[in-house]
């Protein structure tokens, strides 16, 4: 190898930092509903392709920078979740795994097909924002739509993690998560709990996806991508909260800096992979989480 | 007579019976499709498709591991063998066994810590599906996106370098019929009991004395093998190497077939993979041009449909249908 | 008395701050019929996955006929000839009865149809109805599966069986021919068995001698009637329920 510059190293380990506190938040959702519901989803990468259709269309519609149309898709989306968790994902609660991914794949080739039907297959990105300015550190440079995702989805995990803690709402959800059946005996209405539950995790992925629109552009295989990647943060994050999300995205992040330094872009998603092999082989149970 | 041959090749009659009519349709498709170059073609992508799935079958079905990476192992066998026929000139019927080898090889490379370190269900699907990106990484860090073009070769059965459709089709449905033909084998052998055993309850097939780790690898072992060899055919067909071979869309998709074929039962699996794929064509066909995508949008839609109300899949109705056909008496033992 | 087949020496198990079985010795000998008995969360599940290989004691040694055995895994383990069933069932839903056990008898004899006779014979002597034996696992009652459980056990041709209450759920007269059944297997198959149940009648009746734990120690053992008046044990069960 190549000896490597310390200042282009530097510069793509706090693009990494970036990076991986949107990582996180594109995970975060994949986490609360794995570790609250037990459920195993394997669209939650083409919600996050869904809303960026969808921060697409309103963007060029209304004429509005893509991350103010977050104010709106978020809201859409928690019912989207909703009317999913009610039609299909209900019928699979506590089914085996297989049947889950069965069932979440079948949703995810709808998800994706819809989109491709829709929107062929060319990339759409919205031409304007209002963060096209790169903003200059010392010896850093960094894209600030990069700095405005990574800042937002770093203030979203932290209102999930006060609202898990702080609010009945959360108590209820970090329950059921627990212990099902004494959640109900403590009177608390899980279906209820699993709806919203699945509505937030869903409604999260728009946020993600607004901010992802800020500076890259939707196509209908987005989904792959980022449904790997939120799995292997939840592998690494265990159901450790979302501090344990947040550390592994930010790990996701670096390694991802570090191979593209090392080795170049090719080896992008080649390093996020390995590294979920050894994760799991060796720390089965996540690094940060309990179970 | 049959009934000895029933026995040497380890079948019951009816389930040799059953595969000998296979073997019979499935030689008199491309006379029925009056040898229509773009129907056979078709056909031969059927083909394909459920003998990767047959292969799958095994992993997914009868070791009820949810393994996503049939695509990579495929992959393996395809570029081993086209890359030595296209740089050495060696004939892929010795290419395809060494591709099948290199398969089995990271398989068990793979296989042995995953299944060291207990990993189940999704956590082994998620690392499959990573497994098909990995090498996919690792074969574009050697090559590139370029494509190699392996050119025809004569004399064409010793390069198997076809100029028509037939004998590639011809090749994969005896691998359809030889990977039913080893599904069956293992299903009524120990292997096959053992692996039940584990697909069901992996602590007490152990506590049973089932070494699980082993098996488990086994299983794995003649999954990959299968799916390197019908890698090495298909490289023969299509002509073009490419990164583009390790494609994680069509380990999930083969995984699915499977589900949707009802896992463990041979025939719904092959069953799936013949309608679900025929359908693809057909729709693809229809309205893929117009609507690209559709086809696949149906194929979830299904895919959710079974799951939702019939999570025991085609392998029920099969079953159904079989016991409308030769009602037999329940109760009574073999 | 014979010479011990089994010798639990000074095992210790934790699951975090819970010590499951907590210096635990005992010995079992050659044929004979071990009652284990305890009050609920004693430790005896517990102890037996320790002795089967499914956990590894933190201490002590399990030995069994003079070898060690402590930490092997739970195939290896069944391979040296002990067996257990479950106290929670474990089925194998999608096999038929005959196949489970099959699956049992196929540790010794690799011939799929010659194991499937030996199944075949076992689940007649234990007195399965013929008539369930095409039945899948997921259609049979949790009574039967207790004794397809034990079926399959057997056809392992153990040296020792871990019965985790087989009785459980059984009606008075069931239990009476469990016991008859039990007897008789073991003189077929020159087995011991060690009995965790909770239907005192039950177990005393079949044991010949009972081993008493409670916190994860051994506090008594004897032939049933001490056993039965011994007022450690009897304050150990008034804690939670009445012998
Ligand atoms: N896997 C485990 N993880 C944590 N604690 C456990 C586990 N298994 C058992 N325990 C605890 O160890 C103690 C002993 O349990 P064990 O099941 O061995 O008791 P037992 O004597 O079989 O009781 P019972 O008669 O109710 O079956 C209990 O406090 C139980 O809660
Ligand atoms: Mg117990």
């Amino acid at each position: 190898m190549m000896a490597i510059d310390p200042s282009l190293l530097l510069q793509n380990i706090v693009n990494g930092v970036f990076t991986g506190l949107l990582y996180s938040l594109v995970a975060l959702g994949l986490a609360l509903i794995f570790g609250v519901m037990d459920i195993i989803n394997f669209a939650h990468g083409d919600f996050v392709m869904v809303g960026a259709y969808l921060t697409f269309v309103l963007a060029t519609t209304f004429m509005i920078d893509p991350s103010l149309t977050a104010f709106i898709t978020m809201p859409i989306f928690f019912v989207f979740g909703i009317v999913i968790y009610k039609l299909i994902i209900e019928r699979v609660l506590g089914a085996e795994p297989l049947i889950q991914i069965a069932v979440t794949v079948g949703l995810l080739m709808v998800l994706r097909n819809l989109a491709l039907m829709i929107f062929h297959a060319e990339p759409k990105g919205v031409p304007f924002t209002m963060f096209t300015q790169p903003i200059t550190l010392g010896p850093i440079t960094i894209a600030s739509s990069r700095l405005v995702a990574g800042i937002v989805s770093l203030v979203a995990l932290g209102l999930v993690h006060m609202l898990l803690t702080r609010t009945k709402w959360g108590i209820a959800m970090r329950a059921t998560a627990d212990d099902r059946e004494v959640a109900e005996l403590m009177g608390i209405n899980v279906k209820r709990v699993y709806a919203v539950t699945f509505g937030l995790g869903t409604s999260l992925t728009a946020l993600a996806a607004a901010l992802i629109m800020t500076f890259s552009r939707a196509d209908p295989y987005l989904g792959l991508l980022y449904g790997l990647l939120s799995w292997v943060i939840v592998a690494m994050g265990g159901l450790g909260g979302v501090i344990g999300v947040l550390a592994s995205g930010l790990i996701i992040g670096i390694i991802e800096a570090l191979g593209i330094t090392i080795v170049g872009a090719g080896a992008r998603e080649l390093f996020i992979y390995l590294t979920f092999f050894f994760i799991l082989w060796f720390r089965p149970r996540g690094l940060f989480g309990k179970r | 007579m049959p009934g000895v041959l029933a026995k040497k090749l380890a079948l019951t009659k009816e389930r040799l019976y059953g595969l000998i009519g296979l073997a019979i349709v499935l030689a008199l498709v491309p006379v029925f499709l009056g040898f229509n170059f773009y129907y056979v073609l078709l056909a031969t992508n059927v083909m394909l498709a459920a003998s990767l799935v047959a292969a799958w079958n095994i992993i997914g079905g009868y070791a009820g591991q949810l393994d996503l990476a049939a695509s990579a192992y495929m992959a393996l066998g395809a570029v081993v063998t086209g890359h030595l026929l296209a740089s050495y000139g060696l004939t892929p019927w010795i290419g395809m066994f060494l591709g099948a080898g290199l398969a089995v090889t990271v398989a068990v490379l793979v296989g042995y810590p995953t299944f060291r370190f207990g990993i189940k269900e999704v956590w082994y699907a998620l690392l499959t599906s990573a497994l098909v990106v990995i090498l996919m990484r690792i074969y574009y860090l050697i090559y590139g996106s370029f494509e190699t073009y392996i050119p025809h070769m004569e004399p064409e059965w010793l390069y198997l370098s076809f100029r028509r459709y037939e004998v590639y089709y011809y090749l994969l449905a005896a691998m359809v019929v030889i990977i039913i033909w080893i599904n069956l084998k293992i299903k009524s052998s120990k292997l096959g009991y053992y692996l039940a055993a584990i697909r069901e309850d992996e602590l007490a097939a152990e506590a049973l004395g089932i070494d699980v780790r082993r098996y488990k690898l086994y299983a794995l072992m003649i999954y990959a093998a299968l799916a390197g060899i019908i890698g090495g055919i298909y490289i023969t067909l299509t002509g073009i190497l490419s990164y583009r071979l390790f494609d994680p869309w069509l380990g999930i998709v083969t995984a699915v077939m499977g589900i949707v074929g009802g896992l463990g039962s041979i025939e719904g699996a092959v069953l799936a993979a013949v309608i679900l794929r025929s359908l693809e064509e057909y729709l693809r066909g229809a309205i893929g041009a117009t609507y690209p995508g559709s086809h696949l949008l149906v194929y979830g839609l299904i895919l959710i449909i079974v799951g939702v109300l019939k999570p025991e899949g085609l392998a029920s109705l099969i079953r159904y249908v079989k016991n409308k056909l030769f009602y037999r008496k329940r109760e009574e033992v073999k | 008395m014979p010479q011990p087949i089994l010798r639990v020496e000074d095992v210790v198990k934790r699951f975090g701050g819970i010590i499951a079985v907590n210096h635990m010795s005992m010995e079992v000998y050659k044929n004979e019929i071990l009652g284990l008995i305890g009050p609920n969360g004693a430790g005896k599940t517990t102890l037996f996955n320790c002795i089967t290989g499914v956990y590894k004691p933190e201490e002590g040694r399990i030995i069994f006929q003079n070898e060690d055995i402590t930490g092997l895994p739970p195939h290896v383990i069944i391979q040296k000839g002990i067996a257990r069933t479950w106290q929670k069932v474990r089925p194998f839903k999608k096999l038929t009865v005959l196949e489970a056990v099959t699956v049992g008898a196929l540790l010794r004899i690799p011939d799929v149809d010659e194991a499937r006779e030996t199944a075949k014979e076992i689940l007649e002597f234990i007195g399965i109805d013929k008539s369930r034996w095409n039945r899948l696992g997921s259609e049979i009652t949790l009574i039967e599966h207790k004794l397809v459980d034990l079926a399959r056990a057997l056809a392992t041709r153990p040296k020792l069986i871990l019965l985790d209450e087989v009785a459980a759920g059984l009606r008075p007269h069931e239990m009476d021919e469990l016991a008859k059944v039990l007897l008789k297997v073991r003189e077929e198959y020159k087995l011991t068995l060690i009995v965790v149940e909770h239907v005192m009648r039950f177990v005393m009746g079949l044991s010949e001698r009972i081993v008493v734990m409670h916190e994860g120690k051994k506090i008594a053992e004897g032939r049933p009637e001490e056993v039965a008046n011994n007022p450690r044990v009897v304050e150990a069960y008034l804690g939670t329920k009445p012998l």
